[in-house]
């Protein structure tokens, strides 16, 4: 008869607990508003709350803003380098792991010190401040980003299909919006997903650019209402999940997708 | 004139000469191969053509027009990658289409193009597949439709049959030869398969080392081989080292037995060592009729393939190969039998190098 291996059944037990005991604490906290009774009065709190609302559509939108400007940003950069460049393949990775390096402290400061003065007063309008906040989240975004595009053109022949493109009259506009872009979609929405999650609960930089964003409203909430801060931490860990879920679902959708020799 | 012409062109990466000194015209309608092993500059060639890379020297001309430094969307010809390449976000028709609706053909006009190619395919109800759902024999016949559907000048294959199995292989090359007739259309084809080159092409140009080693129609190359390099790529090949005898009749001596050339050897010395080459299937067993050369051999090695039967023999301390067709009632020689082979005058080729022709 086959024996059962408890060694490592033990292992997965005990990782079980180390990740979800929290998780089962603070869930159980956030539904403990009312004395003796499990309620979901805090998560109502939150949910109905104005600043939550405007605090969270405006996170929403600039995540949006970034996804957009992340995308324009590295598709182009990450295809040219695959086609052209490879040898700075090193390099441009490099660069979008500085983000790792450099605190998001250290590069909040650094854009104040730049765009808090003439000739580029950014600070000074609402308009200018959002957009710094958006730059200052493309930097973060790099990372991931430029994985999920650079992992999406490993998987596609990117200079056959260029080329085909060409041989058949197309210009470089065209093959991007119509031959590269489409192609790397479950990667883009795979590198869109992990922006998202890391915008919506991004603290440093838009507190010190003092923009109205969710990050703040959360830890703003903690120091002073601890049961709703705790529901708000299930729902912001819910909509990660939910992103991770959407990634997944996609990516496995796009499996064997590819066609071509291989 | 003719309809493509490449003249003196050659391609440098790095300080490696990828392609030098190629001369070459091709007539309109015409299908030529480049033929040769990987690295010899076939490819090189080719994207020239294509307009994917920039001679270092020389000229390319379509057509009447010299295109050497028009980009390659601007220069009409169609593409057939080893790798199919075919768009995957489009099905069928749309990969078809592409270059029509980038030449911004009217809708109709696409469609019932896209319906032609796909008819000339025998494709015609795949329309709405996407590439992933077709066969790799499939996928390349969408991607030959798709580089024919835009009309090109002159239709470029770059190694299309390599990534498919031997089956699907044959009958895509007859294929592939059969539309190419049926529309006339000039043809490039790339490939290191000597079968390929032989069955589909007006005229083969072999490769080696960045250079021209021959050109010629297949009969040629396979029959009249001018460089040492063509005789051993293409076809199996007997090469042997000899002594000229008595060169105004062709006389040669192996292994102390003499042969004799149909070959003029003007300009070789009496004395001189030379390389000879014999196709096996030009020798044959002295016992089933004598012709002018015979050599004494012992059999080494008997190899049946079929159709075909193999038979190694040594003369001295030279190995030959032997080709002769499978037939069970006749009797073949054992291992370690002396027995006597024949061939004709014409079946000896005496070679020289490339760099002396």
């Amino acid at each position: 008869m086959k024996r059962i291996p408890l060694f490592p059944w033990i292992l997965i037990f005990l990782g079980f607990l180390y990740f979800f005991l929290p998780l089962i604490g603070t869930l159980d906290f956030s539904l403990r508003l009312v004395k003796d009774q499990i309620t979901l009065e805090a998560y109502k709190n939150v949910v109905t709350s104005a600043r939550f609302q405007n605090t969270f559509t405006y996170s929403f939108i600039m995540a949006l803003w970034t996804i957009v400007a992340a995308t324009l940003l590295v598709t182009p950069t990450v295809y040219w380098v695959h086609l052209k460049l490879p040898h700075l393949r090193p390099i441009v990775e490099f660069i979008t792991l500085l983000t790792y390096v450099v605190p998001a402290i250290i590069l909040v400061f650094g854009l104040i010190r730049i765009y808090s003065r003439p000739p580029l007063s950014l600070l000074e309008s609402e308009i200018g401040s959002d957009f710094l906040l958006v730059m200052g989240y493309v930097s973060l975004a790099l990372p991931a980003m430029y994985r999920s595009v650079d992992a999406g053109l490993r998987a596609i022949d990117v200079r056959t299909l260029t080329e085909a493109a060409q041989s058949l009259g197309a210009g470089w506009r065209t093959i991007l919006l119509d031959v590269i872009f489409p192609n790397l979609r479950v990667a883009l929405l795979s590198g869109a997903f992990v922006t998202f999650a890391m915008v919506i609960g991004e603290f440093t930089i838009a507190t010190f650019l003092a923009r109205p964003a969710f990050g703040p409203y959360m830890a703003n909430l903690g120091q002073t209402r601890p049961y709703e801060s705790t529901a708000l931490t299930i729902i912001s860990l819910a909509l990660t999940w939910a992103c991770i879920g959407m990634m997944q679902l996609l990516g496995r959708g796009a499996q064997g997708q590819i066609a071509g020799t291989r | 004139m003719a309809f493509l012409e490449l003249t003196n062109i050659s391609k440098v990466f790095g300080q490696t000469p990828a392609v030098q000194d190629f001369n070459l015209q091709v007539e309109k309608g015409e299908f030529v191969s480049f033929l040769g092993p990987s690295g010899c500059g076939k490819t090189t060639t080719l994207r020239m053509i294509a307009g994917f890379e920039l001679p270092t020297t020389g000229t390319v001309v379509v057509n009447g027009n010299d295109v050497t430094n028009k980009p390659p969307q601007k220069r009409n010809t169609g593409m057939v990658f080893q790798a199919y390449a075919l768009f995957p976000n489009m099905n069928v028709a749309e990969n078809i289409g592409f270059g029509l609706k980038i030449a911004r053909k009217p809708k109709d006009e696409i469609k019932k193009r896209v319906e032609e190619v796909l008819a000339i395919i025998k494709m015609e109800s795949f329309g709405n597949r996407y590439p992933y759902q077709l066969s790799g024999g499939q996928q390349q016949r969408v991607a030959l439709a798709r580089a024919l559907a835009i009309q090109p000048q002159v239709l470029l294959l770059d190694e299309p049959l390599s990534a498919l199995d031997a089956k699907i292989r044959v009958s895509l090359r007859q294929e592939i030869r059969a539309i190419q007739q049926k529309l006339g259309i000039t043809t490039v084809y790339v490939t290191h398969d000597q079968e390929e080159a032989l069955s589909l092409s007006d005229r083969v140009v072999v490769m080696n080392n960045s250079k021209i080693e021959q050109v010629g129609t297949p009969f040629e190359i396979y029959n009249f081989p001018k460089t040492e390099f063509t005789a051993q790529f293409v076809g199996t090949l007997n090469s042997i080292p000899a002594t000229v005898r008595h060169a105004a009749n062709g006389e040669l001596t192996v292994d102390s037995q003499t042969l004799v050339t149909a070959q003029k050897l003007a300009g070789i010395a009496d004395g001189e060592a030379v390389m000879i080459s014999i196709r096996p299937e030009r020798i044959s067993f002295a016992s089933e009729g004598r012709k002018p050369n015979v050599l004494n051999i012992k059999v080494e090695n008997i190899t049946f393939l079929g159709s075909i039967v193999r038979v190694q023999v040594r003369a001295g301390e030279h190995l030959f190969l032997m080709d002769t067709f499978n037939n069970p009632f006749l009797k073949l020689p054992e291992v370690g039998d002396k027995v006597e082979i024949t061939f004709s005058k014409e079946a000896v080729l005496v070679l020289r190098h490339a760099s002396q022709i």
